[in-house]
C-alpha cells in the first residue's frame, strides 16, 4: 500500500513540478499532464521508496515559493532534489499524451535481423576499412601490422 | 589435523571433486565445463538468481525503476549478496553483479577479443608484463565462448587476425551507427559492426533481441548473452549444485598447503563447511583477493596464494569516458541495442608520438528515453530545468549518439585491493579497501581518446559535443589482483590460473589479468576460464588433493 497524499500536498507538489517542468514549447506543464495526480500514483504503485522522502520534502516546501525551494534543494539539499529529479520526470513521461508529443514510443519491441541487404552492407560502407588492410600488431612480426591479404 | 578451525562449523555436505566460488562468467564456465566431464561439483554463490520479472523495457515504469531494481553499485543497493567496500581512496567505484549470471547480467555485452599485441605489453612496448600465453593460445577458447554465448558480430574486421567468424550476424547499425561510419570512412578511420554478446536470431538458450535498448537494466526478452542463461541449465543439468546465499568467508588450507575447501554461511547465519578436491575461485577482482587475504593463517600470515605479495595488488578497473554528440536528424537513439552499434579501434595500439602508451576501444551506444535526457549523466551539468527543459530535452531526446571509450591503464602495486582494518560485512568479514588513482599515462591516453571522439561525432555532422563529466561510477572492469606469470617470485597463479603456492587452488576471475587491455574483459575472462578449466580436466589424475 503506497502512502496517501492529501490535496494540499499535491498542490505543492505540483508547484514544485512546473518550477522544473513549465508549460513552453507546446508541452505542457508538469501539473497540467497530471504529475501531482495519476502519475503520481502510478509513480509510487512502482516506486513506493520515493514516498517517504517525498512527504518530507513536501512539508519542508509547505507556505514557501517553489522556485525558492527548487534553488535551496539544488544547492544545498541534493537528496531532497535528486527526489523531484527522479520523480517529477518520471511521472510526467509516464503520461501516454506527453510521450506522444515529444514522440517518444517507449522501448518498444523491433525486428532485429533485417531485410536483405542489411545496412552495413549498403553503400560500399565496409569497403574502405577492407582496403586499408589490418590494423593491429603482430608480435610474429616483431609488432609490425600484417601485410594485406 | 588441518590447521585451521572451523567455529564450530558442521561438515555435513559431501566432498566434492571440485569447489567453485561464484557463479558469475568465469565460475559458470567452469561449472559448465567440469559438469559435462562427470565431476562432482558444487558452487557456492552469495547472491542470487537475477530477478526478471523486475526487467520492465516493455513497461512505462522502465525508467524509474531501472535504477533501483538494476543498480550497478553494490555499495548503494547492498543488496543481500552485497558486501561492503570503502572505496574512499579510489577515483573511481568498483561495479558488480553479486549473483548467478555475475557482472554479465547488468553489462552492455560489448563482446571482445583482446588483440595480438595485447600479450606482448611488456616486449612490444615497454611497459607492464607479457601474458604468460599469446592470441593464438587463448583463440580455440575465444572461439568456443563465441558460440556459446551467442555473439553477433561481422567477420573480417581488419583490427584482429583472421578466424572462422561470429556465430550470429550483427545487429544494424542504425541511423547513427551509420552516420558515424560514413564519417570515419572521411576520416580514414577504422570501424566495423560492434560485436555483442546478444542473440540476434534466437539460439539454444537466447530469444533473438528486440532492440528495447535497455540491456544494462535487466533484458526482459532474455536475449542477451548472460551465464545465467548461457551456461547454468547446461551446468545444473550435468548434476552442478549450485547453492545461492552461500557467503564464503574463508579457504580453508590444510597443513600441507593445500587447500581443503571453504567455510561459508547461509543467510540465516549457519555456518557450514565444504570440502574439494580442488577449489577454483571465480569471485572476481575486488572479492577473489578479499577471500585469499581474508583466509590469512599463522602459517599463511600474509593471505593465502600470497608468497609473491601480489594479491589484491595491481588492480586494474578501465578509465571510462562518454563523448555524446547531439544531431539534428532524428536518430531514434533509445533503440537498442545496447550493445554497440560499431566499434572502433582507429586509436587501440600504440603510438608513442602521442605521449602515451596503450589505447582503448571505443563503442557507439544508444543514449536511453526521455527521464534519462534529464540526468547529469552524460549530458553534464548544463541546467535543463526549468524555462529551457522542453527544448533540451527536444535536443536530446532520439538525436544523441555516444561513444564508450575504455581506456587500459596499466599495472601499479599502489593500486590495490586491501581489507579493511575494521569495516566487515553481515557475515564478519573484512570488507575490501579500494585505492586507486588514475596514473599520467592514463591521463594523458583519457585526455587524446576524447579528443578524436570529438573529431568523430563533430565529423558525423553533430552540432555540439559533450565530452561528460568525470563520474566515479564507472569501475565494470575488475582486474589485475592475482596476476599470472611464469615467476612465483612475481605471479600469483600460472598461465592455466593455478596457484604457484596451492597446488589444488586455481583463479579464474579478471583478477588474473597481468595487463588490463583496452577492450571489454568478459570475453577474455570466459576464455581463460575455459582453457584453464580444460586443463584442470586434462590433468585430473594428477591433480593434489588436501589430505
Amino acid at each position: 500500500m503506497t502512502m496517501a497524499f492529501d490535496e494540499q500536498s499535491r498542490a505543492i507538489l505540483a508547484g514544485l513540478a512546473d518550477a522544473l517542468i513549465p508549460a513552453a514549447d507546446g508541452m505542457p506543464s508538469a501539473s497540467e499532464a497530471g504529475v501531482a495526480g495519476t502519475w503520481l500514483d502510478a509513480v509510487l504503485e512502482s516506486r513506493p521508496d520515493l514516498a517517504p522522502p517525498l512527504a518530507a520534502l513536501i512539508g519542508k516546501a509547505r507556505g514557501r515559493e517553489p522556485g525558492a525551494v527548487i534553488a535551496e534543494f539544488q544547492s544545498s539539499d541534493p537528496g531532497a532534489f535528486g527526489v523531484l529529479a527522479e520523480l517529477v520526470p518520471g511521472a510526467y513521461y509516464m503520461n501516454p499524451d506527453v510521450r506522444a508529443l515529444v514522440g517518444y514510443p517507449g522501448q518498444v519491441g523491433l525486428d532485429v535481423d533485417l531485410a536483405w541487404p542489411p545496412d552495413w552492407l549498403t553503400e560500399g560502407l565496409l569497403d574502405p576499412v577492407i582496403e586499408r588492410g589490418p590494423i593491429y600488431r603482430d608480435p610474429e612480426l616483431g609488432g609490425a601490422r600484417p601485410p594485406r591479404p | 589435523m588441518a590447521e585451521q578451525q572451523t567455529n564450530g562449523a558442521t561438515d555435513h555436505s559431501a566432498h566434492a571433486d571440485v569447489l567453485i566460488i561464484g557463479a558469475g562468467a568465469s565460475g559458470s564456465v567452469a561449472a559448465k565445463r567440469l559438469g559435462e566431464e562427470g565431476f562432482r561439483v558444487v558452487c557456492l554463490e552469495q547472491g542470487d538468481w537475477p530477478d526478471y520479472e523486475k526487467a520492465r523495457a516493455d513497461k512505462p515504469d522502465y525508467e524509474l525503476t531501472q535504477g533501483r531494481d538494476w543498480n550497478w553499485n553494490p555499495i548503494t543497493r547492498m543488496w543481500p549478496g552485497d558486501y561492503p567496500i570503502d572505496e574512499s581512496e579510489s577515483d573511481i567505484t568498483p561495479l558488480m553483479f553479486n549473483g548467478v549470471g555475475g557482472g554479465s547480467v547488468m553489462y552492455a555485452a560489448h563482446w571482445h577479443r583482446s588483440m595480438p599485441s595485447d600479450f606482448r605489453v611488456r616486449t612490444l612496448d615497454g611497459v607492464g608484463d607479457d601474458w604468460p600465453l599469446s592470441y593464438e593460445d587463448l583463440r580455440p577458447f575465444y572461439e568456443r565462448l563465441e558460440n556459446d554465448m551467442g555473439v553477433s558480430g561481422l567477420d573480417g574486421d581488419p583490427a584482429f587476425p583472421p578466424g572462422p567468424g561470429w556465430p550470429l550476424p550483427p545487429s544494424p547499425l542504425g541511423v547513427a551507427g551509420k552516420r558515424v561510419a560514413r564519417a570515419h570512412n572521411e576520416l580514414g578511420w577504422h570501424w566495423w559492426p560492434g560485436p555483442n554478446a546478444i542473440a540476434t536470431r534466437a539460439t539454444k538458450h537466447l530469444k533473438a533481441c528486440a532492440r528495447r535498448g535497455t540491456c544494462l537494466w535487466g533484458c526482459n526478452e532474455k536475449a542477451k548473452g548472460t551465464f545465467d542463461l548461457t551456461h547454468w541449465p547446461d551446468a545444473l543439468e550435468h548434476g552442478v549444485e549450485l547453492r545461492t546465499g552461500a557467503r564464503v568467508r574463508r579457504l580453508l588450507v590444510a597443513d600441507d598447503g593445500k587447500i581443503r575447501g571453504a567455510e561459508y554461511v547461509d543467510r540465516q547465519g549457519r555456518e557450514f563447511v565444504q570440502t574439494a578436491d580442488v577449489t577454483v575461485l571465480a569471485a572476481n577482482g575486488v572479492g577473489t583477493p578479499r577471500l585469499l587475504l581474508a583466509s590469512a593463517t599463522d602459517r599463511w600470515r600474509e593471505g593465502l596464494a600470497n608468497s609473491s605479495g601480489l594479491v589484491g595488488k595491481r588492480l586494474m578497473m578501465h578509465p571510462f569516458s562518454t563523448v555524446v554528440g547531439l544531431f539534428d536528424d532524428d536518430l531514434r537513439s533509445w533503440e537498442g541495442p545496447w550493445g554497440q552499434s560499431i566499434h572502433s579501434l582507429e586509436f587501440y595500439e600504440t603510438d608513442a608520438s602521442r605521449g602515451f602508451v596503450r589505447g582503448a576501444k571505443w563503442g557507439l551506444q544508444p543514449s536511453g528515453g526521455p527521464v534519462s535526457m534529464t540526468r547529469t549523466y552524460p549530458f553534464g551539468d548544463n541546467p535543463i530545468w526549468g524555462e529551457h527543459f522542453h527544448e533540451n530535452v527536444r535536443k536530446r531526446l532520439g538525436r544523441s549518439a555516444m561513444w564508450g571509450i575504455i581506456a587500459e591503464d596499466l599495472p601499479d602495486e599502489r593500486n590495490s585491493v586491501t581489507l579493511h582494518p575494521t569495516l566487515t560485512d553481515a557475515s564478519g568479514v573484512p570488507a575490501p579497501r579500494i585505492r586507486y588513482r588514475a596514473d599520467e599515462n592514463s591521463n594523458r591516453l583519457v585526455a587524446y581518446h576524447q579528443a578524436r571522439a570529438v573529431e568523430s561525432l563533430e565529423a558525423a555532422g553533430a552540432y555540439e559535443v559533450v565530452v561528460a563529466p568525470f563520474i566515479r561510477q564507472t569501475g565494470w572492469h575488475l582486474l589485475g589482483t592475482a596476476v599470472m606469470g611464469t615467476d612465483p617470485r612475481r605471479a600469483v597463479v600460472n598461465a592455466f590460473g593455478r596457484s604457484f603456492d596451492h597446488p589444488n587452488l586455481y583463479i579464474f576471475d579478471g583478477s588474473i589479468f597481468p595487463t588490463s587491455t583496452g577492450m571489454n574483459p568478459t570475453g577474455t575472462i570466459a576464455a581463460m576460464a575455459l582453457r584453464g578449466t580444460e586443463q584442470l580436466i586434462a590433468d585430473r589424475r594428477n591433480q593434489a588433493a588436501a589430505r
